[in-house]
């Protein structure tokens, strides 16, 4: 299922990349005055260029079955070493934003659960629709602003172990408010469930239902909705990794789109698409961990 | 949404100004940050301004360019040709040396010239270095190019990056262009992160022969870091914290900066960067010269680009910008289709286009600087005439192959586009418009036969008579209207502490008279 994915996510780029006017020879040449018309024939006829759609993609399929994902169009370096001294930053920034949506969306939504109803929970979710609402270009700046301008406790841009923080809160903050939307109406669904009434009829403590019988059965759908959201998050580093000048695959991958770079394109897509179903694989057996019911099925 | 985004970015801007500006640390490199990356660090497998500001740190030119952009002596400290222009000798000065510390002479530099015209894998720049048919070196400290006939634009070639000398020790270096560079320019490469940074430190043994800087030694400070930050906004914060000392501002908050004072802007002059109208000539309306001068005359590009840019750029007379051999405003106004509605009315008329039977036409533009803002303000001049303009915003790679797709089609509404070149020399022309043309557009064996003129005569004011002619007929037709010049990230923004930075002609930022005051 997860090679099938890979599959179909590189014939539509190929084709779509396609679809765009202009090839990269003639981008990274049509304005340079030295480049004669045969000259571009060339490096068009060295890359593969001149040939039908079908038998790039094929040649491309040829090659990544022995591991090559060519070389980039422009500077001809090897597309495997450009996408992996890259592929890092986006999958620490992508985890790290994700622990902070966790960290603050899981509490607020099991929070505004426990206290449906009251002025708490009103209060947390019009917090989360505004954090779902707000665009992450500007949130991004606005941090950056009060952060690393106005108060000067973090670097405004650039690849680091400090510099990750305000892009994992910009995208961190958005999703946490739909993390925490999610835990709370999945929470308040298990709370009228038969088997919590039976606890509570058994006269357990209200803190143990929660946390043994609430939590673990609300926590699936959250799961399941993180996966999505760590793939999300890969594409919102696109933007974000652009506003902070954060040395990922995203901003590689806009750079690519506009140098129509088709092998750097390709092995892209091929890369974001590998962690993405690796990502999904993972959270599969995480639900068998916290669901017994899963685990038994 | 534009809109909305640019009131949010003044805002910051102006919240930025009264946040207080972090303190700088002593002792430390340049931080220069630009939009994007270098393709190569190879000056023969790449044409970008971004990769060509690189290579003018790193490497070295046997010419070099004086403030009005003409060439004269670098590390070549003279040089003769023959009478009929196919012998060029150059004279080297003594005691070069590469950044390896290797010597440089005469062979590196014919090792430069073979390597872009070796057959197997020419420089992507090849045409410009003219019929080089050998490089022989006379002496360690001689060199002569011979050509198969004359090509007058070879000397300003030698003065831009383009031809820098490449030391032949790289040859045996692997990884020359990636991760390895030895030049012998005023910085030495250390190394690049692709997508992040390009760090340099200074070359100790530079000597600067001919290079727009006042220091004649090696640069003042230690290195020199260029960084990528593509978002412009994330750029000025960065050069207000003291992240970064020299960056480009973004366009809509330079009056803001000039306002408050705390940043310097340097803007680069003779830039040689063109912006000017070019047309869809094989279909109507277009194939017809007094539609394309209907443009030229509706356009008041004097008042559009001081609206959007105030004085940081100017409307430009001639096909090829101010510093650029042959550029001379006070000939190209006497024949440029200049402001006046009432002409461009008339023509239109004319043609049969009137009230309730517009001129209507595309208007291709590229993205970014604010184009946006200058397109609506010329599609609103075009409408006073009754010309109905459609704008199409895209970037510039997709602009450039839909010009020559445009150019290719035979039917539809008109096709017009705000094209863009820099260059040296008034050779771009010939690239521009000498059959076939750059974009399959305009050509005529009249106008061949008079850019072929400009190649080969050598005596400068029977060349320079020439270009002036091809300039009348590109204007006179309505081929080619200069709009302004300079046309893009020719705007730097320097932090206060930050001395000695300015701008070569070409947009090639020198960094050797830089000095950092150390912080208290």
């Amino acid at each position: 299922m997860g090679l099938l994915t890979i599959f179909a996510t590189t014939v539509a780029v190929t084709l779509l990349i396609h679809l765009v006017p202009g090839d990269p020879v003639q981008i990274m040449y049509a304005q340079s005055q030295g480049t004669t018309p045969e000259q571009l024939e060339a490096i068009r006829h060295s890359l593969g260029l001149d040939q039908p759609i079908v038998f790039q993609y094929l040649h491309f399929l040829g090659r990544l079955l022995h591991g090559d994902l060519g070389y980039t169009i422009r500077g001809h370096q090897a597309v495997l070493d450009v996408v992996l001294q890259r592929l890092p930053n986006t999958i620490a920034l992508a985890v790290t934003a994700l622990a902070i949506a966790v960290a603050i969306g899981l509490p607020m939504g099991f929070a505004a659960a426990y206290w449906q109803g009251s002025l708490l929970d009103a209060g947390l979710m019009i917090l989360s629709i505004g954090g779902i609402a707000i665009p992450s270009f500007w949130l991004g700046l606005m941090l950056m602003l009060f952060f690393a301008v106005d108060l000067g406790w973090l670097p405004v841009s650039g690849t680091g172990p400090l510099n990750i923080l305000l892009p994992a809160f910009t995208l961190g903050l958005s999703n946490a408010a739909i993390v925490a939307r999610m835990t709370r109406s999945s929470m308040i669904d298990v709370m009228s469930q038969d088997f919590v009434r039976t606890a509570e009829a058994k006269g357990l403590p209200r803190s143990t239902i929660l946390v043994h019988h609430v939590l673990r059965a609300g926590l699936v759908p959250v799961v399941t909705m993180l996966g999505l959201q760590f793939a999300f998050m890969m594409g919102g580093a696109v933007v974000v990794e652009n506003i902070f000048a954060w040395n990922g695959v995203g901003r590689m991958a806009v750079d690519a789109i506009f140098q129509r770079d088709y092998p750097l394109i390709q092995g892209f897509i091929l890369s974001f698409t590998v962690v993405v179903v690796f990502v999904s694989i993972l959270l599969d057996t995480v639900y068998a961990l916290i669901d017994p019911r899963i685990r038994r099925s | 949404m534009d809109r909305r985004i640019g009131l949010w970015a003044q805002r910051i801007a102006l919240a930025g100004l009264l946040g207080a500006t972090a303190s700088v640390a002593s002792a430390r490199d340049i931080i220069w940050a630009r939009y994007g990356d270098i393709d190569s660090l190879d000056p023969q497998r790449a044409t970008s301004t971004l990769s060509l500001q690189v290579w003018s740190l790193i490497y070295n030119t046997l010419l070099a360019t004086d403030k009005d952009g003409k060439p004269v002596p670098n590390m070549a400290k003279s040089w003769t040709s023959n009478a009929d222009g196919t012998q060029y000798t150059f004279k080297l000065h003594k005691g070069m040396t590469c950044s390896d510390g290797s010597t440089l002479d005469a062979s590196d530099v014919k090792y430069t010239v073979d390597r872009a015209l070796d057959p197997k894998a020419p420089s992507v720049t090849k045409a410009s270095w003219g019929p080089i048919e050998k490089v022989e070196v006379l002496d360690p400290l001689t060199v002569r190019f011979d050509l198969s006939k004359p090509f007058v634009a070879l000397i300003p070639f030698l003065a831009d990056s383009f031809s820098s000398i490449i030391c032949k020790s790289n040859k045996d270096k692997p990884g020359f262009g990636t991760t390895a560079a030895i030049g012998s320019g005023p910085w030495i490469f250390k190394s690049w992160t692709k997508g992040d940074e390009i760090v340099l430190k200074k070359n100790p043994n530079y000597v600067n022969y001919g290079k727009l800087a006042q220091n004649k030694g090696a640069p003042y400070m230690d290195g020199l870091t260029i960084k990528v930050i593509p978002d412009p906004q994330a750029r000025l914060a960065a050069l207000k914290t003291g992240e970064v000392d020299i960056a480009e501002p973004p366009p809509d908050d330079v009056p803001a900066i000039k306002k408050s004072g705390k940043l310097k802007l340097v803007v680069a002059q003779n830039t040689g960067q063109n912006v000017f109208w070019e047309f869809a000539v094989h279909r109507p309306p277009f194939n017809d010269k007094r539609a394309r001068l209907a443009v030229g005359y509706a356009t008041d590009a004097a008042s559009a680009v001081s609206l959007i840019y105030g004085d940081l750029t100017h409307q430009e007379e001639c096909p090829v910008s101010k510093g650029t051999f042959g550029n001379d405003p006070a000939f190209c106004k006497k024949y440029r289709p200049g402001y006046d509605p009432a002409k461009a009315k008339a023509l239109l008329k004319e043609m049969g286009y009137g009230p309730g039977h517009p001129l209507e036409t595309n208007m291709l533009v590229w993205t970014g600087g604010n184009r946006d803002k200058l397109a609506e303000v010329f599609q609103a001049q075009l409408a006073e005439v009754g010309i109905k303009a459609h704008i199409q915003m895209m970037d510039i790679g997709t602009m450039n192959a839909r010009v020559k797709q445009e150019n290719n089609t035979k039917t539809g509404i008109g096709s017009m586009d705000m094209m863009t070149w820099s260059w040296y020399d008034p050779d771009i022309l010939y690239a521009l418009w000498h059959s076939p043309g750059a974009y399959d557009g305009f050509t005529s064996p009249e106008l061949d036969k008079m850019l072929e003129q400009t190649r080969v005569l050598t005596d400068p004011k029977a060349r320079a008579e020439k270009v002036h002619e091809v300039f009348k007929y590109l204007l006179e037709n309505g081929v080619q209207i200069p709009l302004y010049s300079p046309g893009w990230e020719w705007v730097f923004a320097v932090r206060p502490d930050v001395t000695g930075f300015h701008v070569a002609p070409f947009v090639y930022p020198i960094f050797n008279d830089v000095k950092i005051a150390a912080a208290d």
